[in-house]
């Protein structure tokens, strides 16, 4: 979404992220992956994640499940996604078109400003993520040559998650630029 | 229904939806500690 944050501003919506982590913690991501919009912390996930019924309520970390929503300029959500699971995420082509679709003119966002620094206890480095994206893909790919018997169903949810590590892996050269 | 909410910044200070509503507002939700 960081490398196509110029068409989501083309469109009039400026990018927040949300998510139940500290503050630092956000901020260390957005450091890391020189991000050029702001990552929220709702900790208890009472204020937005909750009520936007983002909460991952089988996860004992308390964490938002992923997902997006985009808010009019009138305060009104006009489109919501709530990802099953950390595989299930919105296309950035379906909130473009949704987006595009309110009519708004262009608008501009500011760097995030970033206080105190501090990854979590299991943020991954920088350097750590082409390979867990490969070995992700990879593994993706085994399951699904090895299981092709399951049926249609399951081969197209594996091919949905490669893809998804794909543009992962994409974007990594965009992450590169902005941290250059 | 129009919401509103205040969350916190990476600088850690007071973020309010209905502050940034000159335009519209695309939210992700994020998974977090990455």
């Amino acid at each position: 979404m960081a490398n196509r944050h110029q068409e989501f501003l083309d469109r009039g919506g400026r990018v927040f992220a949300i998510s139940a982590d500290t503050a630092p913690m956000n901020a260390a991501v957005v450091e890391k992956l020189a991000l050029p919009f702001p990552i929220l912390s709702d900790a208890d996930r009472e204020e937005v994640i909750t009520p936007l019924g983002f909460a991952d309520e089988k996860d004992p970390r308390e964490i938002a499940r992923p997902g997006a929503a985009i808010v009019s300029p009138v305060g009104e959500v006009v489109y919501s996604f709530v990802g099953r699971d950390y595989a299930d995420r919105p296309l950035e082509d379906v909130l473009l078109e949704e987006l595009g679709g309110l009519g708004l003119s262009s608008t501009s966002q500011p760097p995030p400003d970033l206080g105190e620094i501090q990854p979590g206890e299991k943020a991954m480095p920088y350097r750590g993520l082409s390979p867990y994206f490969r070995g992700a893909k990879f593994a993706g790919l085994a399951i699904r040559s090895r299981h092709r018997s399951l049926g249609d169903d399951f081969g197209d949810d594996l091919k949905a998650y490669v893809e998804m590590i794909d543009r992962y892996l994409e974007a990594l050269p965009g992450v590169e630029d902005r941290r250059a | 229904m129009a919401i509103d909410f205040t969350v916190t910044d990476t600088a850690g200070k007071p973020w309010t939806l209905s502050d940034h509503l000159d335009s519209a507002a695309v939210l992700t939700f994020q998974r977090g500690d990455f």
